[in-house]
Order: structure tokens, then C-alpha cells, then sequence
């Protein structure tokens, strides 16, 4: 148990403590080398291991075969117990390195795979959001379920890749010491029989693709079904439903009977073909051993080397389909790998000291040091814009205190300045984490949260799951205030932070929030009337430039425009569409 | 509420009848079975015969007479093989289908308020992961375990009747092998769930980095994404560990029972064989029985770890057919459109009542707004109201009749409810239509309900409809045109005028949306509740202020009911809110 714990120690340790390193991207094959370069003792012993191994599972059957000769057939029951014992120890032995062989191949799967993984993560959190503009997120989730398997199950061709090669000589060798017509007939034989499989192999794989192709649309239809279970249940069609997905199941029925087709004649022809070829080369030998050319313990042998060699001529046929597939699965790997952050990172000036003005040049956008302004736009996407310019999310000609904000390091920007989006993700973990730990009471309050985590079973330990998809979305906003007021930044850019929350509750946010952010800068984009009217002045953009400034209330007397927009449904003409139609 | 798991006997009379609904299949896939193990069995036994025939001296003539026998039994099996395959594979995707067929109508058949209160999360994994492990093991996994055993059985059995002594000889190393397998099986299903579980872990961990790449950035939590992946590593690599640990006593001690019974035989049948008690054929026909023996016996105990996992996947199915059916629909039908509720109370957990003593009348035609703040039961009146959960004391009727108990079709083609969650089908938009008016034929799409489709969506202004390539027939969701936020409420809202109920419940419907989304939203929304009676949850007051009453609620109970000038008037919760929202305090 000790050794086992050392062992494991070690692997956790050149696993996950150390860097994953920087990984060469200038090609699949290059990365796979590189996955084997990171752990050369471990392939090392692994490809030794495994060629060892092939090569001795040839041992066996000439042990039986000189069993028989020498003990059966001799009556000699001391060679025959000898025999007899060398075969079982052939058979401990082989157990043993079989395992061992085994054990090290996992370790280098597991090696890569995490290997992969971890250089995958460190690279989307460089890109950041660099990485949505480039590539759907989709793309990684697949990458991260299915292709690191693929790429780590790769690795482990080269090893047993040798060792079939060395097997595959091995039998050359003895078959050559028994009968020269018997080594031409099953070398040849073995591999012609495996590839003639070929050609069945690449029909299976289509219907196969076809098959999951429709698999997958049948799963997603019935995924489609659950989601959508409360619409089914409130407005109906559960029948048409039903009905669509049996249609739908008996087509992949269909397919999968096309599959098993095919399937069943490969699973037939890899036991079957063998046997015939097996029937012929003992045929052949029988005769040979009829007429005193062989023995009958070499007539044996024969037929279990044939047998043996199977192992290792299969496993060269698989693992070119391996490799195939590993290629690909590597190549969309390397496609993110390969991504450019977009929003480079060359400023070397510091930030300003303390609280600054800041400034976006592109819509007149002033927002004095400390103050909590709020943006109203004709167009909802130019105040999130404007945000963007002074957060760098985009790159602009916005300044912080004179200084363009491309001048500072990214670092110290997005230390001390926040873009809080509405849809901001918010990760699994308990809920304290998930607000950004420590004392989270106050900012809990001032998001007004502190029922959603009441409600919940473990309070502030209970865990949420990703996006929180456990409470309800009015709820879910208030989280991510809740953790945007937590990280205390000196500048604090919301978007539209209550546009779920009741009237009530809105209140209390707006006021808390004012208070909280006294001596610091905030701006909000927002289109309530409590929030407009307890920021310190309000910026009306009109086509994305600033059209007026002014406090909530002058804004209301002065601009109609945004009277309309801000007090809709109270004192505007859509109030006539709205509740008009309530009447 | 969680839903439940079967137990392992309601799984086993799942299992069975599954398999009793295709017994002639059944039988003649097991008897296909047992005949091309048979088939197998003969190479070995004519390899002995040859053997007698070579060492009593018999020529070369003497071995081409066994090549036809040869030949056939090579031949048999292939062709044997292949009929038992194929009439497996289809036996098991015919179960298949069945079994998701079966699962998906029982899930459509829960009733409305199993599903709202379970979530569609767990009923979400069942669907997709659990079916399809099922199906992995029926295709695979279960053909494999039947088939070896089948060959097991019929290896030791040839042996045995080669002669007895040998064939105890071919077993010596099945007790190593049935031991070490029962101490694998008895730990490979959590060792290998927890892989499972853990490697889930790492890829949602990737996943949600990914997807939030961009507030990862926001709130420098890249470290902490770092480190979260790193110790989803850790995990991954110690439950690795554990399962490798598992194989690595399992191959060890099946690769020794493989050759240990090769030995054994080789030394007892040696020993007969010099006492003259057997002929050296039946001494190699045994052997090489013996080694045939484990090649079967590791594919059973390889595969059953699948079986186990297949076993937890089908009790999570079966587990939903036990869940209550939907209650016998009442017979009366409602006598007017007045909805009622009388001394309603309710509590999702007991104790804690949501609702406490509700007493309303709704009237025909009415515009009735419910304010309040959070979490003063207006969600939970909504839900009593449109039927989808009953009081637990008290009664919420419909003309009489009480509303949970209306038969479905009944209910919605008089109250539905509107909430802010929408769903778009996949499918094409007339789909999306269709599920609103169901037509006699309509799995072909029905091209008469085309005008009530086009005329629903003109009622909700969705002018977008004429943009999009192929009208109706244009596919939504994933892999077609996806719809924003507002289109999709007026999708839900087009729905609503299809089915034509006289009341519309409508819970914050346009609360998620951004305020000039909204603002749309609610012009369509005008249009759809023209002429119904309107039940408006809001935590806008300006939606309520032109309400012909609105009702304040508080704490599970109605504390203030009347017109926006009354309550106002009344300077008590309603004005507050009144003054906090509009900023006139």
C-alpha cells in the first residue's frame, strides 16, 4: 500500500502541480509528439513493456507444443511436469506484464488527457473574450467531452504499435523453425485475412455515422420534449409530440437494423475467417505431421500461433483507424489552442491614482471621478457599447484620467474597473464562492439577495450549479449584483442590474447601491425610473452620442424622447398600446 | 422533489417484459446463440481426432478425409454466428425502441404539477443519458454477456463429456476467475461512476469557462478557473487510480486462470494418457478447451461493469413509470367563465404556507392586476388558478367546477398561463403553431391551419414572420433561425390566440426582457388578450395602474383589493409602492 501511495503521489505531481507546458501547435502530429516528449520514461517503459509482452505470448503455445512432444508423447513425466510448470509460469509472467503494460498505458492516456485539458483551460482564460468572438463556445464543450478522449487514446498506438511489429516477428521466427510453407502461408495469411475486414470496417463506419447521426437527433428531439414539458403541459400538443417522436424512433429502429447488419457479418467474419484459415493451416500441418515432417506437439504449436497472432496484426489495423480519428479530434483542439487574444496587452503606463474621470470620445460619454452616472439610450446596444469602450472590452480611444486606456496595463484595467453584464456567467460553487467569498452579508444586502440565499438549503454554503439554473432568473440578477458590488472595484459599470427585480425590491437596490458607491465611480445603464433618478446625473444617447445631461427629473421635463422612453407606459403615447388594450 | 428510482424488482419485471413482449425472438436469438458456440467447439475436437489419426499411423489420406468436417464446422460457425448477431442486434434495438417510446409517452403524460415542482433537470438526464446508456448495453453489452456465457457453458460442458476428469481439469481456473471477478464487480460501480462523474466534472468545468470566457476576464477569475480545472484533474486522476487498481487485480488473476487450466490439463491428461486411460488426441482437444475457456469468462465479467451502470440507468427510467398518473378528469363541465377562489391555502412544504385564506372572484371580461413583493404568493396564486396545482385547503373553481381537476384539453381552451420562460421547438415554425391547435392529421403539418397560423401571428405583430426564407415551413432552434427574446414571447403569445381561452394568466411574461424588447412585447401582447379576461402578475405598477382592479398581496394573503385611485386613496402598501416606483415620494 505505501509503494502504491508514493507512486500515486508522484503521478498526481507531474500531473496537475507542474505546468502543463506550452504545447507545440504547429501540427497534429507535432502536439501528439509533444504529449509523448512531456513523459519519455513513462512511453519508454511502456512500448518496452509491451513489446516484451507480444513477444512472449508466443511462448505458450511452443511450451504446450514441446509438452506434448517431450512429456505426453515421450511418457516422460518429469519433462512433462517441467513443461507443464513452464507453461504456467509463461502464464504468471505474461499476467503480470500484460498488467503492468497496461498500467503504464493508463497512466500515459491519463497523462495527455489532462495534460490537454489544462492547456486547453489556461488558453480560454488567456483569450477570454477574445474566445466568444472567435469560435461558438459549443465547439470547446465538444472538444472537452469527446476529443481529449479521442487524443489521449492515441497516445498508447506507439508502444504496442512496436510490439505488434516484434510479435508479428516472433512468429515469423518460429513458424520458419517448423516448416517454410507454414510461415508463408499464415505471415501472409494473417494480414490479408484483417485487412479483407477492411473494406466491411468502412461500411460500418457510415452506417454507424448515420446511425448516431440519427441517434442524436432522436435524443435531442426527446430533450426538446422535456424542455419545453411546461409549454406541452400549459398549451398542448403532448400527441403530436408523441406521435413525432415514434416516427422519429422507428426510422433510427430501421437504421439500427441496417447497423446490426453490417455489424453482425464483421463480428461473424473476425471469429469466423480466422477459423476458416485456422481449418487450412492445421489441414496443412496435420498432413506434414502425417507424413513425420513436423510433430504432432509442432502441430500444436501451429495452431496456437496462428491464434496469437491475431492479437497483434488487429491491433495495427485499429490503430490507423485510431490515429485518423486522434488527427481530427487534435486538430479542433489546436484551433483554439491557435486563437489570438484581440485585445492586446502592450500598456506599460499606470492607472490613475484613486478615483479619475473617464471619458469615451466616440460618444461624448464624460463620467466625473466618483460619481454614479446612469446612460439612457434610444438603442439599448449603444449604452452596453459605450460600457465596453470604458471597460476595454473593446479597444478605443477611451481615457481614465487622461490616460488612454490602451496605455495601461490590462491587468490593473480589469483589477480596478468592472463591466458587470446581465447575462454575466456565473459559475457552480457555493453560493459565498460563487459572490467571491468572504464577508458576502453586505453586498448580499445591497443587491438585496438575502432571501434568495434564505431560501436555499444550506445558506451561504449552500452549492449552485452552473448559470444557477435552481433560481429563478429575477433572483439570478440579483446574484450577479450582488457579486459585481462584492469586488468593491473604483470603477463599476453596470448594464441594466434590476430589469427582473419587483418594484419594491428595485427600490431598495437602488437606494443601497447609491449609498454603498458613495466616493466611488459607477455608471449604469439602465431605463428605470429609480435607478435613473438616484444616479448623480443622467446621460441621455441619442444614435449613440450624448444627446443630454442632466438629473432625472430635468431630463423627464426637458426631453421628451426621453420621457417616452424612460416613463413608458406611465405618461406615453405606448401606454395606449400597453394598457390601453388592458382596458 | 426528487423523482424516484425503481427498486431492483420493479426493474427485473421491467427487464422481463421487455423481453416476454418478443419471446419467439428471444428464444430463436438463444438458440442461434448456443449453435454457433457448438460450431466452435468442433476445430479443437477434430484437431484430437487428427492427432489420434497421425499417431496411430495413419497416412496422409487419412487427414484430407477430415477436411470437409473441417471445412463445415469452420463454415457453420460463420454462417451461424452471423444469423445469431443479426437477430440479436435486432432484438435488442426492437426492445429499444420500445423503451424510449414507452419512456417519452409516460414523461408527456406526468401531470403538470409532477413536472413543475421536479424540474426538468433530472428528468432531462433520464431522457437523454439514461436511454441512451440503456441502449449502449442492449446494442452491446448484453449480446456480449449472453453469447460468452452461452460459449462458456457449452466449452466446459464439451469438456467435461471429452472426458470427466479433463473437463474438472478445463475448470480448475474458473474459481480464480469467478472470485476475482465477484470482488470486481462488487466494487467497478462506483469506482467507475465516479470516473464518470469526475470526468463530467472536467468537462463542464471546460465547458463553463468557456462559455463564460468573457466575465472570466470581467472579474479575473482566471486563476481560480486554473485552479478549478487542476482539481478537477486531482479528482479525475484518483478515481483513475482507483478503477486501474480494480483491472489491475482483475487481469492479473484472469490472465493466470487462462493458463493455469492449460498446466493442469497438460500434466493430468499427460499422466492418463501414460497410464494408457485416454488417447493422446482427447490430451490436446482438452487443452486446447482449456484455453478457450477464458476468453469468454473475461468478456462476461468485462462487460458486466456496463450491465451494472445500465442497471442504475434503467431503474432511474422505470422510476417515472411509478410517478402518479394525472387525475381521473371530472365530468362536469364548467357552467360560466367566473373563476373563483375560497379560503385557498397552500404550502410547498408542509407548515410553511405560501397561501393563507385567499378569497377572490375573478369576473368575466375583467383586466385584474396582482402586485406585492417578492415572494407574497402571486406565483403561487397564478399556479392555483390556472389548474396546475390544487389548494390545500379551500377551492379554486371554474364555473363551479374545481380548476385542477378539468381534464387538460378542457382546461387550456379556457385559462391559460403565460410565464416569462418560452420554449421554440425544434422544428419548423408551423410546428411551433401547431402544438396550439391540434388538428385531426396534424403530424403532417395541415396546410388549412395555415391561414389561422399567419392570422394569430399578425395578431401579436410579429411583421418578422415575412422576412424569414420559407414562411412557416422555416426551421427554428438549433440549426435554423434562431429567435430572440421578444420573438419568441410573441411565438408564445401567437400560441395563446390560437387556443383561444377566455382567460389569460400572465406571470411577469415580459419581465426578463430588456426595456425596448419590452416595450414591444407588451404591444403584442395587447393584441393577444383583446376581449379575455386578464389575470397580470406584475412588479411594474404602471401595468397594474390601469387595472379595473388590482389586488395587493402580501406575506400568502390578499391584504388590499381595489382601482388604482382607491388604493392610492387608501395610503397603505399599494400607495408606498406606488410612491417608491414612480419617484414622487
Amino acid at each position: 500500500m505505501g509503494r502504491t501511495s508514493i507512486v500515486e503521489i508522484m503521478g498526481v505531481t507531474s500531473l496537475v502541480f507542474t505546468d502543463p507546458g506550452t504545447p507545440d501547435t504547429r501540427g497534429p502530429l507535432r502536439y501528439l509528439y509533444w504529449l509523448g516528449r512531456r513523459q519519455p520514461r513513462r512511453v519508454l517503459t511502456g512500448t518496452t513493456l509491451s513489446t516484451v509482452w507480444m513477444v512472449l505470448l508466443m511462448v505458450p503455445p511452443y511450451l504446450v507444443s514441446r509438452a506434448i512432444d517431450d512429456g505426453v508423447r515421450a511418457r516422460d513425466t518429469g519433462a512433462l511436469l517441467g513443461w507443464a510448470g513452464a507453461v504456467l509460469g509463461a502464464g504468471v509472467t505474461l499476467a503480470v506484464l500484460g498488467t503492468l503494460r497496461h498500467r503504464t498505458m493508463t497512466m500515459v492516456r491519463t497523462d495527455g488527457l489532462y495534460r490537454t485539458v489544462r492547456v486547453l483551460t489556461r488558453r480560454v482564460v488567456e483569450l477570454g473574450p477574445a474566445l466568444p468572438r472567435q469560435v461558438a463556445a459549443g465547439e470547446v464543450v465538444a472538444i472537452g467531452s469527446a476529443d481529449i478522449m479521442t487524443i489521449s487514446h492515441v497516445l498508447t498506438v506507439f508502444g504496442p504499435g512496436v510490439g505488434a511489429v516484434f510479435g508479428y516477428t516472433a512468429v515469423a521466427v518460429a513458424l520458419l523453425g517448423i516448416s517454410p510453407l507454414l510461415a508463408a502461408v499464415v505471415l501472409l495469411g494473417v494480414p490479408l485475412l484483417v485487412v479483407s475486414i477492411g473494406p466491411l470496417l468502412r461500411r460500418l463506419q457510415q452506417a454507424d455515422a448515420r446511425y448516431r447521426g440519427l441517434q442524436g437527433e432522436l435524443t435531442a428531439r426527446a430533450g426538446d420534449i422535456v424542455a419545453g414539458l411546461r409549454v406541452l403541459c400549459g398549451i398542448g400538443g403532448k400527441d403530436l409530440f408523441a406521435g413525432r417522436y415514434r416516427d422519429r424512433s422507428r426510422v433510427l429502429r430501421a437504421e439500427g437494423y441496417r447497423v446490426g447488419a453490417v455489424t453482425s457479418w464483421i463480428q461473424a467474419l473476425a471469429v469466423g475467417m480466422p477459423l476458416v484459415f485456422l481449418a487450412v493451416v492445421t489441414w496443412l500441418a496435420a498432413r506434414m505431421a502425417a507424413a513425420h515432417t513436423i510433430t504432432v506437439g509442432e502441430l500444436v504449436a501451429v495452431y496456437g500461433y496462428v491464434a496469437v497472432l491475431i492479437t497483434p496484426v488487429s491491433f495495427l489495423i485499429e490503430s490507423a483507424d485510431d490515429l485518423g480519428r486522434a488527427l481530427v479530434s487534435t486538430r479542433r483542439v489546436l484551433r483554439v489552442l491557435t486563437l489570438t487574444e484581440d485585445i492586446p496587452d502592450h500598456g506599460t503606463r499606470p492607472g490613475p491614482r484613486g478615483q479619475a474621470d473617464l471619458h469615451d470620445p466616440v460618444s461624448g460619454v464624460r463620467v466625473p471621478a466618483g460619481s454614479m452616472v446612469a446612460l439612457v439610450a434610444t438603442r439599448p446596444g449603444d449604452a452596453v457599447a459605450v460600457l465596453d469602450r470604458l471597460g476595454r472590452f473593446t479597444d478605443s480611444a477611451a481615457t481614465w484620467g487622461g490616460t488612454p486606456l490602451t496605455e495601461i496595463a490590462l491587468d490593473e484595467v480589469r483589477r480596478r474597473i468592472l463591466v458587470a453584464d446581465n447575462d454575466a456567467y456565473l459559475f457552480a460553487g457555493p453560493v459565498r464562492a460563487v459572490i467571491g467569498g468572504g464577508d458576502v452579508r453586505p453586498a448580499l444586502r445591497i443587491a438585496a439577495a438575502e432571501d434568495v440565499v434564505e431560501a436555499l438549503p444550506d445558506g451561504l454554503d449552500s452549492v449552485l450549479d452552473d448559470q444557477a439554473r435552481t433560481v429563478s432568473g429575477g433572483q439570478r440578477q440579483r446574484l450577479r449584483l450582488a457579486r459585481a458590488v462584492h469586488a468593491r472595484p473604483d470603477v463599476l459599470l453596470l448594464v441594466e442590474p434590476t430589469s427582473a427585480v419587483d418594484a419594491h425590491t428595485e427600490s431598495l437596490i437602488a437606494t443601497r447601491l447609491h449609498a454603498d458607491r458613495q466616493g466611488r465611480t459607477t455608471v449604469v445603464a439602465a431605463t428605470s425610473p429609480q435607478l435613473l433618478a438616484r444616479a448623480d446625473h443622467v446621460i441621455f444617447l441619442s444614435d449613440g452620442t450624448v444627446a443630454a445631461t442632466g438629473s432625472h427629473a430635468e431630463l423627464v421635463r426637458t426631453q421628451p424622447r426621453y420621457r417616452g422612453l424612460v416613463l413608458r407606459g406611465d405618461e406615453d403615447v405606448d401606454q395606449h398600446h400597453v394598457v390601453g388594450d388592458l382596458r | 422533489m426528487r423523482l424516484p428510482e425503481a427498486d431492483r424488482a420493479a426493474v427485473r419485471a421491467a427487464s422481463m417484459r421487455l423481453v416476454r413482449e418478443d419471446r419467439g425472438a428471444a428464444l430463436v436469438v438463444l438458440l442461434l446463440y448456443g449453435l454457433a458456440a457448438a460450431a466452435g467447439l468442433g476445430l479443437p475436437w477434430l484437431v484430437g481426432v487428427l492427432v489420434n489419426r497421425v499417431e496411430s499411423g495413419a497416412g496422409v489420406s487419412a487427414v484430407d478425409r477430415l477436411v470437409p468436417a473441417m471445412a463445415g464446422f469452420a463454415v457453420a460457425q460463420l454462417i451461424l454466428e452471423r444469423s445469431a448477431r443479426y437477430a440479436g442486434h435486432r432484438f435488442g434495438e426492437r426492445a429499444l425502441a420500445r423503451l424510449r417510446e414507452r419512456f417519452v409517452d409516460r414523461v408527456l403524460a406526468l401531470p403538470t404539477a409532477v413536472v413543475e415542482h421536479a424540474g426538468t433537470g433530472d428528468l432531462m438526464t433520464r431522457t437523454t443519458n439514461d436511454v441512451a446508456t440503456v441502449g449502449v448495453a442492449m446494442r452491446d453489452a448484453i449480446p456480449e454477456i449472453l453469447i460468452s456465457s452461452v460459449r462458456a457453458l457449452l466449452v466446459a460442458g464439451a469438456a467435461v463429456l471429452l472426458d470427466p476428469v479433463l473437463g474438472l481439469c478445463v475448470l480448475s481456473g474458473t474459481p480464480l476467475i469467478v472470485l476475482t471477478g465477484r470482488w470486481y464487480l462488487r466494487r467497478a460501480r462506483t469506482a467507475y461512476l465516479a470516473e464518470g462523474a469526475a470526468s463530467s466534472e472536467l468537462s463542464e468545468g471546460l465547458a463553463a469557462t468557456a462559455t463564460g470566457a468573457r466575465t472570466v476576464s470581467a472579474l479575473r477569475l482566471g486563476e481560480q478557473r486554473v485552479a478549478i480545472g487542476d482539481q478537477a484533474a486531482v479528482t479525475g486522476y484518483h478515481t483513475r487510480v482507483r478503477t486501474l487498481w480494480l483491472r489491475t487485480v482483475l487481469f492479473t488473476m484472469t490472465d493466470v486462470g487462462r493458463y493455469l487450466p492449460v498446466a493442469v490439463t497438460l500434466v493430468v491428461g499427460g499422466l492418463r494418457y501414460h497410464a494408457d486411460a485416454i488417447p493422446l488426441g482427447v490430451v490436446v482437444t482438452a487443452a486446447l478447451y482449456a484455453n478457450q475457456l477464458a476468453d469468454p469468462l473475461d468478456t462476461v465479467l468485462e462487460r458486466m461493469e456496463r450491465l451494472q451502470t445500465a442497471g442504475a440507468a434503467m431503474s432511474r427510467l422505470t422510476g417515472v413509470h411509478g410517478l402518479p398518473l394525472p387525475p381521473a378528469p371530472d365530468p362536469r363541465v364548467p357552467e360560466s367563465d367566473v373563476l373563483e377562489v375560497r379560503a385557498a391555502r397552500f404550502a410547498y412544504r408542509p407548515g410553511h404556507n405560501v397561501l393563507s385564506d385567499v378569497d377572490l372572484t375573478v369576473r368575466p371580461g375583467e383586466r385584474l392586476a396582482v402586485v406585492g413583493p417578492s415572494g407574497a404568493g402571486k406565483t403561487t396564486l397564478a399556479r392555483l388558478l390556472a389548474g396546475i396545482d390544487a389548494p390545500d385547503s379551500g377551492q379554486v373553481t371554474v364555473g363551479g367546477v374545481p380548476v385542477a381537476t378539468l381534464p387538460a384539453e378542457e382546461l387550456r381552451s379556457r385559462i391559460v398561463l403565460v410565464t416569462q420562460e418560452h420554449h421554440v421547438f425544434l422544428g419548423t415554425l408551423r410546428d411551433n403553431l401547431a402544438i396550439a391547435a391540434p388538428g385531426p392529421d396534424d403530424r403532417h403539418g395541415d396546410r388549412h391551419d395555415d391561414d389561422a397560423f399567419r392570422k394569430a401571428l399578425a395578431t401579436v405583430d410579429a411583421v418578422w414572420v415575412a422576412e424569414l426564407p420559407d414562411g412557416l415551413d422555416t426551421v427554428l432552434g438549433a440549426g435554423g433561425i434562431a429567435l430572440d427574446a421578444a420573438q419568441e414571447q410573441q411565438l408564445a403569445l401567437a400560441r395563446v390566440v390560437l387556443l383561444d381561452p377566455h382567460t389569460v394568466i400572465l406571470d411577469e411574461a415580459t419581465a426578463l426582457l430588456d426595456p425596448a424588447t419590452a416595450r414591444h412585447a407588451e404591444r403584442a401582447l395587447g393584441a393577444a388578450l383583446h376581449g379575455r379576461t386578464v389575470i397580470a402578475i406584475a412588479h411594474r405598477l404602471r401595468t397594474a395602474r390601469d387595472a379595473d382592479r388590482i389586488v395587493v398581496m402580501r406575506d400568502g394573503r390578499i391584504t388590499e383589493v381595489g382601482t388604482h385611485p382607491e388604493l392610492v386613496a387608501a395610503n397603505g402598501a399599494y400607495a408606498e409602492l406606488w410612491r417608491a416606483q414612480t419617484g414622487t415620494a
